[in-house]
């Protein structure tokens, strides 16, 4: 157990090393003694028709002993969430509230519960916690409660795993070394992630670390979907192309058969 | 063979795709109608969202109203003229109706509204449908003649145009009017209105039946072009994965379901047909009244 342990270590250390060196490079400007450095398993994921999900591993180092958050922060667009309800017999859309900037995606781990490591209002401030994220509303047409609207919103993001509404961990490896996993679901936005990193000792921030991430589409599906978004009209013309052709085709195929 | 589709956002069977679409495709031969109004409620079965539906619908009619017009025109059974002036309407209609959709769907009601105009088409076309199987089992032997030609108000209305092959001296607007109303059914609902269309041309324009389906086809393919067109540029939910897929199995079935329906008698299938639309109906009407997992739902906000 002792050798595997010992091999898992310098396997993380190796990663971290050449990570880190790469880093360090990047890091300059930061200031070079930020006693927290962090480097995810990869920067780039290609989403194509056959993604499931899937998950990345976030390393860090830390030059003190102390707390991590890390969060990640999905490509944020503005939402609507309606509500149906029944009138003559039928369910209908009819109230609903437009909130602006919402996350496509939103994950938080630390290395203790959220409360144990900062006050509450550092954690609203910064929004850390999906409970804590700021959902601000740009419209109403409702006289409801816009709280049961943003729950309803959680509600729908937690169903794809898109949220999730417990805490995830951060794991000390030993008392410098940590890592994160972030999972990501298979109906995960495409656009760019931001990681962050805080590094906390008594409640107060010493260092923050930021990494980017982001997801493409790929492949032929990703291809059509952009072109039909991108150059409609050409798109519905040669929608209309194929369909006369194939039309054509199948009556000429069966007259010679 | 698992396949995703790139707008409807979703994975599907090919065969599945292809074996749905030969199976509309061979009632929409056996019975000589266009299939859409089946086509469009199983794909919202399937898990498709009704805007990708109506939208795809759009594109897979164009197909298969294309294979059915070659079968008529290569017999002369189309009259260019009055295809001629449903397709100007047409176009107007269809450019109007995908419009109305757009803010349909930027309003959040375009999914009830196309649910609830299918359930009101199918069970309107299903009570048809069974009644006239009912009648004509009833009284097979005793069919009356309809009269040649009865004079109406249609014909009382100004623009007359001569129309050769329907030997017809009839004004121009009521074929123009239809292409209206058809075109604004058509890329609201994804159909090709055939349904509407035919009776529309026998009774109210007084057309021969013999070219009355390959004329409304040839109005059809036009307008669904226009439609399919609109809906990719207002709405982009024309998937030409799935509907290319349903189109190959809807031509190859619907060559078949031409043979089959010559051969077989038709009121007890049509009594079939009729049920099956009334289930299809049916269904549709249970998902409109029964209590949804979840009273809200969230969509990305379009436009401000």
């Amino acid at each position: 157990m002792r050798v595997l342990r010992r091999i898992g270590m310098a396997a993380i250390a190796a990663v971290l090393a050449a990570q880190a060196a790469a880093f360090a490079a990047a890091a300059q400007d930061e200031g070079p003694d930020e006693p927290l450095l962090i480097a995810l398993s990869t920067h780039h994921i290609e989403i194509d028709s056959n993604f499931a999900g899937t998950s990345i591993l976030l390393f860090g180092a830390t030059d003190v002993v102390g707390d991590v958050v890390v969060s990640v922060r999905g490509p944020e667009e503005p939402v609507v969430v309606r509500r149906k309800q029944q009138s003559f017999g039928v369910w209908v859309n009819q109230e609903s509230i437009a909130f602006r900037n919402v996350p496509g995606y939103y994950f938080v781990a630390a290395s203790r519960p959220l409360e144990e490591i900062a006050p509450t209002e550092f954690l609203d401030r910064r929004q850390l916690g999906s409970e804590r994220l700021l959902l601000e509303a740009i419209w109403f047409d409702t006289s409801g409660d816009a709280d049961e609207f943003r729950a309803a919103l959680h509600r729908d993001r937690e169903r794809d795993s898109l949220y999730k509404a417990e805490l995830g961990t951060v794991e000390f490896i030993d008392e410098r070394l940590f890592r994160a996993t972030i999972d990501l679901p298979a109906h995960v936005l495409t656009g760019d992630y931001v990681v962050e990193a805080l590094l906390l000792v008594d409640g107060e921030v010493l260092s923050t670390r930021q990494a980017a991430l982001s997801m493409e589409k790929a492949g032929f599906s990703a291809d059509v979907s952009a072109f039909a978004r991108t150059d409609e009209a050409l798109y519905g013309v040669i929608a209309i192309a194929l369909a006369l052709v194939a039309g054509w085709l199948g009556s000429f195929a069966f007259r010679k058969g | 063979m698992e396949i995703y589709l790139p707008i409807a956002e979703l994975s599907a069977n090919a065969l599945i795709l292809l074996v749905l679409g030969g199976g509309v495709g061979l009632l929409s031969g056996m019975f000589g109608v266009g299939g859409g109004f089946l086509m469009t409620p199983l794909l919202i079965f399937l898990g498709v969202t009704p805007s990708v539906a109506v939208g795809t619908g759009t594109n897979l009619i164009i197909a298969s109203s294309v294979s059915g017009t070659m079968a008529h025109w290569r017999r002369g059974n189309v009259d260019f003229l009055i295809g001629a002036l449903i397709s100007a309407g047409g176009v107007g209609g269809a450019w109007l109706g995908a419009f109305i959709f757009k803010l349909l769907r930027d309003a959040g009601q375009i999914d009830l509204v196309v649910s609830l105009a299918y359930v009101v088409f199918l069970a309107v076309v299903g009570c048809l449908m069974a009644a006239e199987s009912v009648n004509a089992m009833a009284r097979r032997q005793r069919a009356s003649r309809r009269k040649a030609h009865v004079h109406t108000w249609i014909h009382g209305l100004p623009l007359r145009m001569r129309f050769r092959r329907s030997r017809l001296y009839v004004s121009a607007i009521p074929p123009f009017a239809l292409g209206f109303l058809m075109g604004i059914v058509a890329s609201i609902m994804g159909v090709g209105g055939g349904f509407f269309m035919v009776p529309a041309m026998i009774y109210l324009i007084g057309m021969p039946t013999a070219v009355v389906v390959g004329t409304s086809l040839l109005g059809i393919i036009v307008i669904s072009s226009v439609s399919c067109f609109a809906h990719a540029i207002n709405n982009n939910n024309v998937d030409i994965i799935l509907g290319l897929l349903l189109a190959v199995g809807a031509v190859i079935g619907a060559q078949y379901g031409t043979r089959i329906g010559v051969r077989i008698r038709g009121e007890h299938l049509r009594g079939l047909l009729a049920l099956l639309v009334l289930a299809v109906g049916g269904r549709l009407a249970y998902s409109l009244v029964v209590m949804p997992d979840d009273p809200f739902a969230v969509a990305p906000l379009w436009g401000n």
